[in-house]
């Protein structure tokens, strides 16, 4: 299958042909994004630090996500643990309901947002993008802590209930750190994924834009793009190392659990 | 354990997260469609329910040019994404070594992790005039002078959308054939059928349901996105979110938009379902 | 026989119902399980067998009825503040914790022991189930065998008062389970707590326990010990369960039974387990019961003739299925294979040796 090989090896250059391209412009010595190039220089990386506006977004992106991840990954841990232990009226619709946002469209999300909040006469502002990162983090959280949970024998917490535990010290000596690099994982990737996420931030920010919107606004400046593509190629580098960290926590995970490893994040 | 309480703890369980959509997700998308029958004169929204902004939507020719471009372009992004993801998710899943699958896998979500707008920004690089897909054509001298069907028209988004979606197809592909018990194929050989046989007798009929996941999980979100057209698709890519956002933060006439987001998820959900339907159709067809 | 007087019942329950929606899963269970008995619930799967051994573990609560543990009544009070302790079926042993963490566990609330008392208490208990040393092990390295010690050791050193064993042999091939069979038969004469044990496994049953209670649809078919589970079966439903039995019309006459392809028989009260017999009945019995006479060989008891049908040869012995006059369906018969001995082959007819001591009678 040799043809199939080479076809999977042209896919991931279409895959990562722009995240390549990145750090090559994020040193060329030239405000035109174009080849050839003109020459190395680290100048863009040094203007990050010296743009107010930039540090600025950078702050409140980071606030926003970690918030975001914290939420998310709590609400995303009570509904995984709910879908994979119990059972009640009305689940599956409820957590469909909930894992709706993973297929809705994120303007959709974004503007019906908006319209309530606006409705309410509240105030755009960190907060508002918080709730709404919220929304379409948690999905990703309960499909990630779905399988960690959906491991966990449950004669596990059995056995240790029925040694003297109580249900709490049960959930904490067995259950977390069981299922803890699943929660890590949310965590990074609901992180990840508000660090990043453009459009309900667009919609919801107040007065204090967040990374992508401020980026959204430098785009259209020429002179500025050599700057994004340096914070870009932070951020990649940023992005592959926390992916990294939630991939190893992961195939810990299994090989902890003594499960085999088959592979993927969702 | 512990069934005697069982119902009451899965329900306290599930409250917070359940609250959390009720309240947010909706509660908003009622307002949305409640909107979608006011109506808005500079900022006073007048509350008397009216069909007006459903006339208009259907009557003005741009919006149903952008909602037809849209669900066009949704659809070619969709059907390129999945036939090139499809191979991709077979190639991991039945030629690579079992230890090696989640490396490949990893290496296929990265890119999806990495800032979406510097992303495509890249691709409005890559493809612009003097762009590095033509400068190096150019410079292999495979074109004359650079391709301009590949910028700020439809072409760019599809491809853009087609790299921004690439995981969300491959992912549960893979997933469905990851669960297929080889023996069947191996069983399928025996009884005397060729490779290429097998794979379409069982390999694909059994990888049926990522496939639709694949395509209702790009579909659905490509139909509404904003930053690919607003930024690779030029004044003939743009879509209906486009439409959405202007009236909203431009025009400030939220019921409009809000009419043409309840339209775009009418769309959406009556073509989704349509091809479930049929789907299950097909496959029932089969099994008799 | 034994004396089947339970002593004095550390589990006792009481009309014990469990309904799962309208689902009827135990139907008035009436049950005492003496202190230090090796106690079994045998039955088919969905029999209600684990779903009781969960209800005295406190994992389920009962729909009605009681349940008392050495004399108390254990409604309202969960799993972790019973004296009993679990055997899991997939073992349940901790992933993440070692082999003495693991076994050391249920100590953790024992603020009474320093760390030198549990270290010398964990190393009892693994020396206990022949995993001295293995203290240190992860535990997830550990292969079935091991774990299922493990599982033992954790349970026993809370030194519960009654230890429940939920199929804990099932996961095992069959050299290991025979070994681990003796073994636990040999623990449990050791530590003199009591066992129940969970199994479908009839033959595992017979071997391990003092009594048995065997379960068909959410209630107890029969109680018995051993010998008298197997010789004298309530029911056919129970004969057929425990072993093989052979099964043949009869009418049942003043002082026994005239019995189709047999013959007349004496019937004491006795071989009727389930009561006093008239008309139409049924006459059990078992294969090695019988037996086929070779040559002009005198018979012991009673005889009979029938035609050799099938065979199987199982090495040590030989199983005959026998067409006897008037009889449908084949009997079936076992021979030891002794040396010198000839096997029979398909079509030859036999004299059958058959002893009416051995019947049992059921009504229809």
């Amino acid at each position: 299958m040799t043809w199939l090989r080479g076809y999977a090896v042209l896919y991931l250059v279409f895959l990562y042909a722009p995240i390549v391209l990145l750090p090559i412009f994020a040193f060329n010595d030239s405000t035109i994004i174009a080849f050839p190039l003109s020459g190395f220089t680290t100048q863009w990386f040094t203007e990050i630090p010296n743009t107010p506006a930039l540090v600025k977004s950078v702050q409140t992106s980071l606030i926003i996500a970690v918030t975001t991840a914290l939420l998310s990954t709590t609400l995303g841990i009570c509904a995984a643990r709910a879908g994979a232990k119990y059972s009640f009226p009305g689940k599956a619709p409820m957590l469909g309901f909930i894992m709706l946002p993973l297929v809705l469209p994120e303007i959709i999300v974004a503007v019906s947002l908006l319209v309530v909040l606006l409705a309410l006469g509240l105030p755009l502002g960190g907060w508002t993008v918080i709730l709404g990162h919220t929304l379409i983090c948690t999905p990703f959280c309960i499909a990630i802590l779905n399988s960690a949970f959906g491991n966990l024998d449950a004669s596990l917490e059995e056995a240790a209930f029925d040694l003297g535990e109580t249900r709490w010290s049960t959930f904490r000596l067995i259950t977390l750190p069981l299922v803890m690099p699943g929660i890590i994982s949310a965590l990074l990737i609901s992180f990840t994924i508000s660090l990043d996420e453009f459009i309900i931030a667009f919609f919801l920010t107040g007065t204090e834009p967040t990374l992508p919107v401020y980026l959204w606004g430098q785009l259209r400046f020429p002179q500025k793009i050599p700057v994004v593509m340096a914070l870009g190629t932070i951020l990649v580098a940023l992005s592959v190392i926390l992916l990294t960290i939630a991939e190893i926590a992961r195939r810990r995970g299994i090989a902890r659990a003594g499960g085999k490893d088959t592979g993927g994040f969702l | 354990m512990f069934r005697n309480s069982e119902t009451a703890r899965g329900l306290t369980l599930i409250a917070p997260p359940a609250l959390y959509a009720l309240l947010l997700l909706a509660v908003p998308l009622l307002a949305i469609f409640a909107f979608s029958f006011w109506s808005q004169d500079f900022l006073t929204i007048d509350y008397t329910p009216t069909l007006n902004n459903y006339r208009e939507a259907f009557s003005e020719p741009l919006y149903a040019q952008l909602l037809l471009r849209s669900v066009l372009i949704a659809g070619a992004v969709t059907l390129a994404t999945v036939v090139l993801a499809f191979p991709i998710a077979y190639f991991v899943s039945f030629h690579v070594a079992p230890s090696r699958k989640s490396l490949w896998i990893f290496l296929i979500t990265i890119p999806f992790w990495t800032s979406y707008l510097i992303r495509v920004f890249l691709w409005k690089v890559i493809l612009g005039y003097n762009g590095v897909l033509n400068s190096s054509l150019l410079g292999l001298g495979v074109i004359d002078e650079p391709l301009t069907f590949i910028l700020y028209n439809a072409n760019a988004v599809v491809i853009t959308l087609a790299h921004a979606f690439a995981p969300f197809a491959i992912l549960p592909i893979f997933v469905s054939l990851e669960k297929i018990d080889r023996s069947l194929l191996e069983a399928s050989r025996d009884l005397g059928e060729n490779t290429v046989m097998t794979f379409l007798r069982v390999t694909l009929p059994l990888a049926v349901p990522g496939v639709v996941a694949a395509t209702l999980i790009v579909f659905i979100p490509t139909i509404g996105d904003y930053v690919t057209p607003r930024l690779v698709g030029g004044p003939n890519g743009l879509m209906i979110a486009n439409m959405i956002q202007t009236q909203f933060l431009k025009l400030n006439n939220a019921p409009m938009g809000a009419t043409l987001a309840v339209i775009a998820m009418g769309i959406v959900t009556v073509l989704s379902l349509i091809f479930i339907f049929l789907n299950r159709r097909w496959l029932k067809g089969r099994k008799t | 026989m034994k004396d089947t007087s339970p002593p004095p019942p550390i589990v006792s329950l009481r009309a014990v119902q469990k309904y799962y929606g309208t689902y009827h899963a135990l139907r008035g269970i009436d049950l005492d399980i003496g202190e230090g008995e090796f106690f079994s619930l045998l039955g088919p799967s969905g029999c209600g067998k684990t779903t009781l051994l969960r209800t005295i573990a406190g994992f389920e609560d009962i729909s009605e009825g009681t349940l008392l543990l050495s004399g108390q009544d254990m409604s309202g009070v969960p799993a972790n503040k019973r004296p009993t302790n679990m055997v899991f079926q997939s073992y349940a042993i901790f992933p993440h914790l070692s082999v003495a963490e693991n076994v050391a566990f249920g100590l953790r609330r024992r603020s009474d022991l320093s760390k030198q008392a549990r270290q010398v208490m964990v190393e009892e208990a693994l020396d206990m189930v022949g995993l001295g040393g293995y203290g240190a092990r992860a535990a997830h390295a550990l292969s079935g065998g091991q774990r299922q010690r493990v599982a033992l050791a954790r349970a026993l050193i809370l030194k519960p008062k009654v230890l429940l064993l939920d199929e804990p042999l099932s996961a095992l091939d069959k050299k290991l389970r025979e070994q681990m069979q003796n073994e636990l038969r040999r623990l449990q004469r050791h530590v003199g707590i009591t066992f129940v044990l969970v199994t479908h496994d009839q033959e595992e049953a017979l071997i391990m326990s003092d009594r048995i209670a065997v379960m068909f649809e959410g209630e107890i078919a029969q109680l018995a010990d051993p010998q008298t589970l197997y010789r004298r079966p309530l029911s056919r439903r129970v004969a057929d369960f425990i072993g093989v039995m052979n099964f043949l019309p009869a009418r049942a006459t003043e002082t026994g039974a005239e019995i189709s392809g047999l013959g007349r028989a004496t019937i004491t009260p006795e071989q009727c387990p389930a009561g006093p017999l008239s008309g139409d009945c049924t006459i059990g019995i078992r294969p090695e019961t019988m037996s086929i006479l070779f040559g002009d060989e005198p018979a012991p008891a009673s005889e009979t003739r029938g035609l050799v049908h099938e065979l199987a040869y199982y090495g040590d012995m030989t199983y005959y299925d026998i067409l006897l006059d008037g009889v449908e369906k084949p009997v079936t018969l076992s021979m030891k294979n002794l040396v010198g001995r000839r096997v029979l082959e398909r079509g030859e007819t036999a004299r059958i040796s058959w002893d009416e001591r051995a019947l049992v009678a059921f009504a229809n």
